[in-house]
């Protein structure tokens, strides 16, 4: 029997190769350097990587007969998830040291999680998939219980739980798929899923119902939201930004890949999934309303924003695709400034409270309106580029027929934007009272703050700066690499 | 030239956080009088064609932007009020420079939101006027702003939430290849679709306008806003509800407007005539003056939903210059305030004091009552006159809200003004330096315009035939 030799090719693979040798290079530097020093290399690291990317633009190289596919979607989502990854690590640069952080082994997990990001990104088959999820889920709940405090340990412990429940169910519905079509392979999937048999459909079903499952655990569609409100508020801040951007995006990229991929033809899931963005919504915003702490309503916003994104789910790839990436970047930067402001104001790991914000404007100017342009991003107000984001997200939903859960987002838009007026307008009034806020910030947190204005205000008046990248069909057509 | 008129003022806005503080002010009111200097321009050049640039080509929205005759008539008034608006505030606001710096975001917001010719677009500026108009009730507003805040909030992203989901219907369920009004006109939905989505634009249209029983936020958002008047001076110009429906209501939705015409008249008769009976009650001019507009936005609503030529022309006509005379009094009241210390209507002997301040308020007040000769009066008259042929006894009730309107201005204004002044009260001073100007303008344009309406009819009119012609071809 002759031996054959894998399909081994490196040049797709160096994107994520350079991650990991960021993560290697951060766990072995950190006994030699200073913590600094090792952010500086890891930053490095995902320029790199960044830079690779660019390179393999368009190439459209697969490795491992297919199992790793670094064609456009993976790359434009990709680097979506290196500029998350950056941000955060920039932001800790200033508050790390204040949240009891600055080790190195913070940079070595936030790398190895990256790694795990861009794997699932990359990912052409179910079991690449799932490697770079627990790669990334592993490194997740060791950065939520990092620091040394209650809250902390208590927000990675409910994390682990959940996130291992939300894997094995992710795991069976991974068995279910492939004892359905014989094959984890995308193309594969997507291939034998048009021409099943009566006796396999069900089971086909069953497992993309699981999968949709687990993955609503990752990504937090209600109802299988609950650890995040407490794991994004629980968390120290610099890992809530990282959490509830890169890894989130990593997740929707994952569900991109096998929904709007590998099982578009597969039966029943997208309304399954409709009803789930529908709760998403409705449970996601109502909550938000009700917080009284800032960091908090972040996390209900979070889950709330999951439902905008899984709208863009709903629509054909074509549409749906462009418009998922188009938001998770200005979600990311969007998310990432404004936490990066928590950061950098906060007196302790818990956030502020709403109340404390009062008159913000008159002792921070600048924070005040970033926060401000950033609130007004989140509940898609134009010029600022939450509007197209949410605008593609509607279009996306509407053009596949979901005009109904196109209304109900339209509807529980009013309730996002209630409570993030709430808080913009607390910011503006005047206020005479000492200042309650620390004034942490230096370089790192203004440039990620100014980053995130100058990335929502410019994609907001030219979204084609973006949007032109990912806009052509083809790119969304071949998610399962066929 | 029509880029730069859109967007000199919010230029303005910008660079005058680098301004010198002593030069902020004479630099806002430079820069929205040559806004207003652009708008006179193009009126005398005969409006500028429409300017059509891919702006998200791969979703098909488009820069589309022209000024013709309504738009440049309502874009001047706009110009014009926030001009005035601009000098008063620079007197009347120690630290003016926020405020002037959203009086200027906003009038781009206003102004852009009449040249769009997209509906993508026209909804990007439709929401831009909202920020600066909730930033300047929550930094200058009074105590129970955080209310009236949310409250206007929700109730105007409600009605663009959904208007936002029919703007993507009408372009898919049309197959529109671009949002730009023409190619949207070229592609028209037909059947029950074109219902539905009529309902979804008329439900931010019907909050701005604002109809009954979408107006709960309007009362309350002029109580709470600053006592001067310059912020509620934004807040009639931003009744761009009406124009919406003028621009792209009728024309995109013609067979839903005919079969929901009759609830519609009705709907806005009864705002005309409800607001000016809760007008009676109110002690407090601010709340008069909200009540009296939305009154008049009523009127407005009657005869754009009538879609009979004359009385659509006469709504433009009441909706252009209802901005200009209610305007000046918002800022008439901010004067009385500053005077007398409240905005009760129930101050007394304002005119032994003041007669020159009571004078013009009274000649404002005169135009808004529609007395002829007023620039009221050829709007009133005209919505009337037009409705009457559609719906005789819908136009008896709407009429009835310009009797009730004497009434109650002319009894709030007897308690202010005249009667006998407290013994002991403060002493009056009457209108000096500015204010003059503040007062003056308006008054004077809402004469011009009530002598001689030929100047602004020319502008409207070949809009409003266009409009008929585009019904009678969609409605066969």
């Amino acid at each position: 029997m002759p031996l054959v030799l894998p399909d081994v090719a490196l040049a797709p693979m160096i994107p994520v190769l350079l991650t990991l040798l960021g993560a290697v290079l951060a766990t072995v530097l950190g006994f030699f350097l200073p913590r600094r020093s090792v952010t500086y290399v890891s930053l490095a690291t995902l320029v790199l990587s960044a830079a690779s990317m660019v390179w393999l633009w368009n190439q459209g190289l697969t490795a491992f007969g297919g199992s790793l596919n670094a064609d456009n979607a993976a790359i434009a989502i990709g680097l979506v998830l290196l500029i998350g990854s950056a941000l955060a690590l920039i932001v800790s640069l200033d508050g790390a040291a204040r949240a009891r952080l600055s080790f190195p082994e913070f940079d070595a997990m936030l790398m190895f999680a990256v790694t795990g990001t861009l794997i699932i990104a990359f990912s052409g088959d179910l079991v690449t998939m799932l490697i770079g999820l627990e790669v990334m889920s592993l490194s997740g709940y060791v950065m939520a219980t990092l620091q040394d405090s209650r809250e902390s340990e208590e927000a990675g412990l409910k994390y682990f739980l959940l996130g291992a429940t939300g894997s094995a169910i992710l795991i069976f519905g991974i068995a279910f798929v492939y004892g359905a079509t014989g094959s984890f392979n995308y193309a594969a999937i997507a291939a034998a899923s048009s021409g099943l048999s009566v006796g396999n459909a069900p089971v086909l079903v069953a497992g993309a119902l699981l999968l949709l499952c687990g993955f609503g655990f990752k990504v937090a569609l209600a109802p299988f939201h609950q650890w995040t409100p407490d794991v994004y508020g629980g968390a120290p801040t610099v890992v809530s930004l990282f959490l509830s951007t890169v890894v989130k995006v990593a997740a929707f990229a994952g569900m991109l890949r096998v929904f709007s991929g590998a099982l578009h033809n597969a039966p029943s899931w997208l309304d399954v999934l409709a009803v789930l963005t529908a709760a998403t919504l409705i449970v996601g915003n109502l909550a938000a309303l009700f917080q009284t702490n800032f960091k908090r309503l972040l996390a209900y916003s979070a889950v709330a924003q999951t439902g905008f994104l899984a709208l863009t789910l709903l629509g054909r790839p074509e549409v749906g695709g462009p418009a998922l990436t188009y938001y998770l970047l200005i979600y990311t930067i969007t998310t990432a400034a404004a936490l990066g402001i928590v950061a950098a104001l906060q007196r302790t790991e818990a956030g502020f409270e709403i109340s404390d914000m009062r008159g913000l404007y008159y002792r921070h100017p600048a924070y005040a309106v970033a926060l401000g342009v950033c609130l007004a991003s989140l509940a898609g107000l134009p010029p600022f580029a939450g509007f197209y984001a949410k605008y593609l997200a509607f279009q996306a939903a509407f053009q596949n027929g979901y005009t109904w859960v196109a209304v109900i987002a339209a509807l529980m838009s009013v309730a996002a934007f209630v409570y993030y007026l709430r808080v913009a307008a607390l910011m503006f009034m005047p206020d005479r009272t000492p200042a309650r806020e620390y004034d942490g910030a230096h370089f790192g947190t203004r440039f990620t703050v100014a980053l995130g204005m100058v990335g929502i205000t410019a994609l907001g008046i030219l979204p084609n700066l973006a949007y032109g990248w990912v806009a052509y069909p083809g790119i969304w057509t071949q998610l399962a690499g066929t | 030239m029509i880029h730069f008129f859109i967007f000199l003022p919010m230029l303005a806005s910008l660079l005058l956080l680098l301004v010198p503080v002593r030069w902020r002010e004479e630099f806002a009111g430079f820069a929205a009088a040559a806004t207003l200097g652009l708008g006179v321009w193009m009126w005398a050049v005969g409006g500028v064609p429409t300017i059509s640039i891919a702006w998200l080509p791969a979703v098909g929205v488009t820069y589309s932007v022209g000024m013709d005759g309504v738009s440049l008539l309502m874009g001047i008034v706009t110009a014009l009020m926030s001009f005035i608006a601009i000098i008063y505030t620079a007197r009347r606001i120690p630290n003016p420079g926020t405020m002037l710096s959203l009086i200027l975001a906003m009038e781009t917001g206003l102004l852009g939101l009449y040249a769009a010719r997209d509906l993508v677009l026209f909804y990007v500026f439709f929401e831009d006027a909202l920020i600066p108009s909730l930033l300047m009730l929550a930094m200058f507003g009074k105590t129970h702003r955080m209310a009236a805040l949310v409250k206007f909030g929700a109730y105007t992203l409600l009605g663009s939430m959904l208007m936002l989901v029919a703007i993507i219907g009408v372009k898919y369920l049309g197959g529109s290849p671009t949002f730009a009004l023409s190619d949207l006109l070229a592609h028209p939905v037909k059947g029950a679709a074109q219902t539905w989505l009529y309902l979804g634009f008329l439900a931010a249209m019907a909050v701005k306008l604002p109809l009954f029983p979408l107006h709960a936020w309007l009362p309350d958002f002029h109580e709470q806003n600053h006592d001067s008047g310059v912020a509620d001076v934004m807040g009639t110009l931003y009744k761009v509800g009406a124009y919406g429906l003028f621009r792209f209501g009728m024309t995109l939705f013609p067979d839903a407007s005919l079969e929901l015409r009759p609830v519609l008249m009705s709907l806005a008769a009864f705002t005309a005539v409800y607001a000016a009976w809760i007008a009676f009650r109110q002690t407090d001019w601010k709340r008069l003056l909200a009540y009296a507009g939305l009154s008049h936005m009523g009127l407005v609503g009657l005869g754009i939903f009538s879609m009979e030529p004359t009385a659509v022309t006469g709504a433009i006509y009441l909706l252009a210059f209802q901005n200009v005379y209610t305007g000046a009094l918002f800022l008439a009241a901010g004067m009385l305030q500053e005077r007398v210390g409240s905005l009760s209507t129930r101050v007394g002997g304002v005119m032994t004091g003041a007669p020159i301040l009571a004078g013009v308020t009274m000649s404002l007040w005169f135009a808004s009552i529609a007395v002829p000769g007023l620039a009221g009066f050829v709007g009133e008259f005209s919505i009337l006159l037009g409705a009457y042929q559609v719906s005789p006894w819908l136009a008896f009730i709407a009429g009835l809200s310009t009797i009730a309107a004497a009434i109650y201005a002319l009894s709030a204004y007897q308690t202010t003004y005249w009667q006998a002044r407290p013994v002991g009260a403060v002493k009056l001073y009457d209108l000096q330096h500015t204010e003059w100007l503040v007062l003056g303008v308006p008054l004077a344009v809402c004469i011009a315009f009530g002598v001689w309406s030929a100047p602004a009819l020319h502008l409207i009119q070949p809009s409003v035939s266009v409009l008929q012609l585009a019904l009678t071809g969609g409605g066969s």
